[in-house]
């Protein structure tokens, strides 16, 4: 159970004191944590925990209201870094999907590549022609977004992130918005892609992923991670009362 | 056959009202029209009570034929079409019998054909000095006006009081009050600008304040999500703008832009205050010219032939707009 991880020691997101306000509301309450390459790390609370603001501080998509952020060893809570720079290397795949409405499925992957690396379009083509085929929609490429189903979608949302060649993966409920039917394919190219050595940071509620996927797992409650540790340690041996009470609640 | 079909009436349409079934509605028109042809007073402005009667129980009684039929869930389509348009028809032509217009003289004076000789080359111009400012004035209101509806929709404090006011003041402004102004007031400031410049100048400020107001209500269309996922691959806000959302704010935007620019187009006809020698001008200077009217209800065909295509070209966008709904 779990996912064995092979860690040189240095931690790819390192994560101090971090907080958040939304106006008045204390979201996130000193957040200290690192994550280390290669590692799968999920995040489980109950909702309004703050799992999804975490995980949208570190690439700011929302902006921390103190704390420090070092990606890769770079501080990237300071105005005066290019967040473009930092982002171009943390893909994220959303709870409903965002592909671009007005691109087609292979366009939706190369977009970025195109204009963000300056990749030359026919290249960037061949590799996410590649990707589309890994994530399982090779044959939707030349289809537009709303032609495909929720699980198709979602999927190619993961080959558009991945098309940018991605240090982390980071995925905000990516299968809440899906017909049970559908999860299992998004899992599935999750959990590929776990295997193959990418560091993904997960909020998610799909139990049997979480068990079988991720190396850590951190319980957030009202603002604070209250316990982390690898699967077995969670679901079998939690320390925390308010841990077992939200494992109790929800299996 | 003929006979079976007549036969098959009587179930087909027994479930209706006496006076909405064919059997009467026919036998009705029939006796309308014979009516009509035996009672109606001569031509000219009825005199007597009696004549003026006649005519309006005509055509109240024709009018209640089309309502019994328009009215009617199963008549075909194409009747309803044809009773409408023969009721305006009637409308029209009694009107041309009875009001006692003396229409020859109505001919001579707005539809002399004889008074447009020598007017065409002049609408030629005219409407070339017409689409001359139309097109300049177009792309700078469009170039302007996407700007201020970029900057607007940015919700800066500060813009967002400079731009607020720039919109109101010179969408609140009449375009002729701004044309004479800029084109009479503004030398004695120093500012000295042709006619062509004065008129562009104006139709500039005021469309660029309406269609920035469109910008900004199609790039605020374009939810969140989308500008954020751009932003998670690492795009700048000035890609994210020119690569996700204008392209997907198009087509909430080109329907009434496309309105304006009609309107647009239109409006240059304001320019003949400051004398620019557009249609209008030309075609008042026609009037002048020939002491007759005609050239001007021409030119107003000319506006016509000009803006019904545009108008036209809008309602397909308009259309098209509906079609692709996202997801």
């Amino acid at each position: 159970m779990g996912k064995a991880v092979e860690t040189d020691k240095q931690p790819i997101i390192q994560v101090t004191d971090l907080h958040k306000y939304f106006s008045t509301l204390h979201v996130l309450k000193g957040i200290t944590t690192e994550v280390y390459r290669g590692e799968v790390v999920s995040i489980m609370g109950p909702s309004g925990s703050g799992k999804s603001t975490f995980l949208r501080c570190l690439n700011r998509l929302e902006e921390p209201t103190s704390g420090s952020i070092k990606i890769d060893g770079e501080e990237i809570v300071d105005h005066k870094v290019d967040i473009n720079m930092i982002r171009r290397d943390i893909g994220m795949v959303f709870q409903d999907y965002n592909l671009f409405p007005h691109l087609s499925v292979i366009q939706n992957v190369t977009l970025a590549p195109v204009h963000v690396r300056g990749t030359k379009y026919k290249d960037a083509e061949e590799i996410g022609m590649k990707l589309l085929e890994r994530v399982g929609v090779g044959e939707k490429a030349k289809e537009f977004p709303s032609n495909l189903s929720g699980g198709q979608q979602q999927r190619v949302a993961i080959a558009r992130s991945l098309a940018m060649h991605p240090k982390i993966m980071f995925f905000d409920e990516p299968t809440s918005a899906l017909d049970p039917e559908m999860i299992r394919e998004v899992l599935d190219v999750m959990r590929d892609l776990a295997e193959s050595g990418m560091t993904m940071v997960v909020v998610s509620h799909e139990l049997g992923f979480i068990r079988e996927a991720s190396s850590r797992i951190f319980v957030l409650e009202n603002g604070s991670i209250i316990e982390e540790g690898d699967p077995d340690a969670i679901f079998n041996n939690a320390q925390q009362e308010r841990t077992k009470k939200f494992l109790s609640m929800i299996i | 056959m003929l006979s079976t079909e007549i036969r098959q009436w009587g179930t087909r349409f027994g479930h209706l009202p006496w006076y909405r079934r064919y059997e009467f509605l026919f036998p009705a028109l029939v006796v309308l029209l014979v009516a009509v042809g035996f009672f109606m007073p001569p031509e000219g402005r009825p005199e007597q009570f009696f004549d003026g009667a006649t005519i309006l129980l005509a055509f109240v009684s024709f009018l209640a034929l089309v309502l019994i039929v328009i009215t009617d869930r199963e008549k075909p389509v194409l009747l309803k079409r044809a009773a409408s348009l023969s009721l305006i028809a009637l409308f029209f032509l009694l009107f041309y019998r009875y009001s006692g217009t003396q229409w020859d003289r109505v001919r001579h004076q707005f539809f002399n054909l004889q008074a447009l000789e020598g007017v065409w080359p002049m609408y030629l111009t005219g409407l070339r000095f017409t689409l001359q400012l139309s097109v300049v004035a177009a792309l700078a209101s469009i170039g302007l006006g996407l700007v201020l509806g970029i900057l607007r929709s940015l919700r800066n404090p500060v813009l967002e009081l400079f731009i607020g006011f720039y919109i109101d003041f010179f969408r609140a402004m009449p375009l002729i009050v701004s044309m004479v102004v800029v084109f009479y007031a503004l030398p004695f400031l120093g500012i000295n600008l042709s006619a062509f410049w004065s008129a562009a100048t104006s139709l500039i400020l005021m469309n660029s304040a309406f269609q920035a107001e469109i910008f900004r209500a199609g790039i605020e269309s374009i939810p969140k999500r989308q500008i954020e996922a751009a932003k998670a691959l690492g795009l700048g806000p000035m890609k994210t703008m020119r690569l996700v959302v204008l392209p997907q704010a198009t087509r909430i935007i080109l329907p009434p832009l496309s309105n304006n620019l009609v309107s647009l187009v239109k409006d240059t006809a304001v320019a003949y205050v400051i004398t620019y020698p557009e249609l209008l001008t030309q075609a008042r200077h026609a009037v002048i010219w020939k002491r007759n009217p005609t050239p001007l209800i021409f030119s107003m065909f000319i506006y016509l032939a000009t803006l019904l295509p545009l108008t036209r070209y809008t309602r397909f966008l308009e259309k098209r707009s509906k079609r692709w709904v996202k997801r």
